[in-house]
């Protein structure tokens, strides 16, 4: 199995290092579980309509140590809802990364990124080719590969479809 | 070339004669530990029955759960969620520990923290286990795998080698050890690697404070830290120990991601202002801003040490009136000791507010403000609205400045309060 190539707009630029992801939602929020309220919270403060403008396929682009601080799922479950299908980043704080993939969710490091893109640009991770096209102004930056075991979990589409994965695996050898 | 400490371990927990930062492992956590809170552990025991058929835990002392969040309850949800621990824990002979205390403390006093053992958890404050060189990571959901399989896949991690050179200060601390690692190397500067910590002011460190900075470890990016044990730290752990396992330590000829010294001789108390813990100042640059509240307590302080300075400080003098100063040991064992020597009553006439153990106090669910109020704070975190309304602030600041800053309602060098000699950790 290999993973789909994402492809989409740009929804938001994160230009603070070390970004909290609470913040999307604020923390007073965090402990909703309902992932349409969560939509709805997301960005809100900064402005109102972000969940409006949305489609299914947009990405999230971020600074350095993106993640940073105690991260919580219900930030990007609110995000998912909304359709965005991935975040590329210059570099992700590991907790926070690890927690999203494990929920399925696709992560890019990407240095270089904040440079190379603006807000609604089209952009594409191509995973095999390990390239990030800007499809808006045609330039190209090369992407990290995944590790082994990221990049399974990613094509199971999560922690639980991984496991599966993994007991179908054993069970055939 | 020589091997570090975390690799040492994960070549034990994964079966081979050595590995190498870099390699995909299949390792058998000696230990597996969660607190109970909603939407993880309730999911985790559904997932193990209703999508993997997993009606009991092969090996039930693998296992570990604490019950120390919404503790005590304060709705009918909460004690259901703590009710469905005990009784999974029950159900599976999976100890459950409950009213002991924060669990990554509980955990090195229960002796998870076994030297040389491999732990995890979903929570990376865990990290603090590493105090007694055992290593204890944040998984996050991927616990899940650590619940279902023996063995989960994991890629051993670099290592950051920090040397902390120098004496500490009286009035200065661990604390303000850790968050002058934060502003010196940078938020990011351990991303991914395990911190190892050495040199002479380590070495010199009680326990308690080691267990502060290693508790602490992710706000430098790292996924734990790890102290090479010594005999300090093996005297205390060896009658706790539950696993019959060589302790380990790094070659010194270990191969490093990169290596850091940092002299503490000069350090000043520090307190990093919100809205995030990347923001270290010396504390002397935010005197005199007006604080309303105080939390001494957290998996990151809140220890015997932590409340005797506190109690120092105060010592004759009362908390300013309408200041609330909430005081919350870490586990039962740390208040008892300070009530053995005390501490507690000295606390309890200064006008503290003392509470058995909880991390409640630390994510906002007790002692919480309004809109424009400040704190000065123990806890792990200064994030927005982490102690009630995304328009309150934080400053972290170390044990001895909460309780000044409660004498005076505003942030104050706590060292002209303390009178004693010897207060470097």
């Amino acid at each position: 199995m290999a993973l789909e190539n994402l492809r989409g707009r740009v929804a938001w630029i994160f230009e603070d290092e070390d970004f909290d992801v609470d913040q999307i939602v604020g923390v007073k929020n965090i402990k909703i579980k309902d992932p349409a309220e969560l939509g709805r919270l997301c960005l809100a403060a900064e402005e109102p309509d972000f969940a409006r403008k949305v489609q299914p396929g947009d990405l999230l682009v971020g600074n350095h140590n993106f993640g940073y601080g105690h991260p919580h799922y219900p930030p990007m479950i609110g995000m998912r809802h909304l359709g965005v299908a991935g975040v590329v980043a210059e570099s992700f704080a590991p907790g926070y990364w690890r927690g999203e993939i494990a929920m399925g969710f696709p992560q890019v490091v990407c240095p270089g990124i904040l440079g190379a893109v603006s807000r609604w640009d089209e952009i594409e991770v191509d995973w095999a080719a390990g390239r990030l096209r800007n499809l808006t102004t045609g330039t190209e930056l090369p992407i990290e590969p995944l590790s082994e075991g990221d990049r399974q979990m990613l094509e199971a589409g999560g922690i639980v479809g991984y496991l599966h994965a993994r007991e179908r695996e054993e069970a055939g050898t | 070339m020589g091997y570090t400490i975390a690799e040492k371990i994960l070549a034990r927990a994964s079966g081979q004669e050595h590995v190498r930062a870099g390699d995909e492992l299949r390792v058998r956590p000696d230990f597996v530990i969660a607190y109970d809170f909603p939407g993880y552990t309730d999911v985790i025991f559904r997932q193990m029955e209703d999508e993997f058929g997993i009606e009991r835990v092969a090996d039930p002392q693998r296992f570990a759960l604490f019950i120390d969040h919404m503790v005590p309850a304060a709705t009918t949800q909460e004690e259901e969620l703590h009710e469905i621990t005990r009784s999974w824990g029950a159900k599976n002979d999976v100890p459950v520990y409950e009213g002991k205390g924060i669990g990554h403390q509980v955990a090195a006093e229960l002796g998870y923290a076994t030297p040389g053992a491999f732990v995890v958890h979903f929570d990376g404050h865990i990290s603090q286990l590493g105090t007694f060189g055992t290593l204890a990571i944040g998984v996050r959901r991927h616990l899940l795998e650590a619940f279902v399989k023996e063995r989960i896949k994991f890629k051993v991690p670099e290592t950051t080698r920090i040397d902390l050179t120098g004496r500490l200060q009286p009035g200065v601390t661990a604390r303000d050890v850790f968050h002058h690692i934060v502003r010196v190397l940078g938020p990011r500067s351990c991303r991914g690697t395990v911190m190892e910590l050495g040199g002479e002011a380590i070495a010199a460190m009680s326990l308690e404070s080691r267990q502060t900075i290693t508790c602490l470890a992710m706000f430098t990016g790292a996924i734990t830290a790890i102290i090479n044990p010594d005999e300090k730290a093996l005297d205390y752990i060896r009658p706790r120990q539950r696993l019959d396992i060589a302790p380990l330590a790094s070659d010194p000829d270990a191969v490093y991601a990169a290596r850091h010294e940092i002299d503490v001789s000069t350090l000043e108390p520090v307190a990093v202002i919100p809205p995030s813990p990347a923001n270290t100042r010396d504390l002397s640059e935010v005197a005199g801003t007006e604080v309303q509240v105080g939390y001494l307590g957290s998996c990151a302080s809140g220890r015997v040490e932590d409340l005797a300075l506190a109690a120092e400080v105060l010592e004759g003098r009362k908390v300013k009136d309408g200041f609330k100063l909430y005081v919350i040991p870490t586990s039962k064992e740390i208040m008892e000791k300070a009530a053995e020597q005390g501490i507690l009553t000295r606390l309890i006439a200064a006008g503290a507010f003392v509470s058995s153990s909880s991390c409640d106090y630390c994510f906002g669910r007790m002692g919480v403000m309004r809109a424009g109020q400040r704190a000065v704070s123990t806890g792990t975190l200064n994030v927005r609205g982490r102690m009630g309304s995304p328009d309150s602030d934080i400053y972290i600041v170390n044990a001895a400045a909460v309780a000044a800053a409660a004498i005076e309602g505003r942030i104050t060098d706590p060292r002209p309060y303390l009178t004693g000699a010897g207060h470097g950790a």
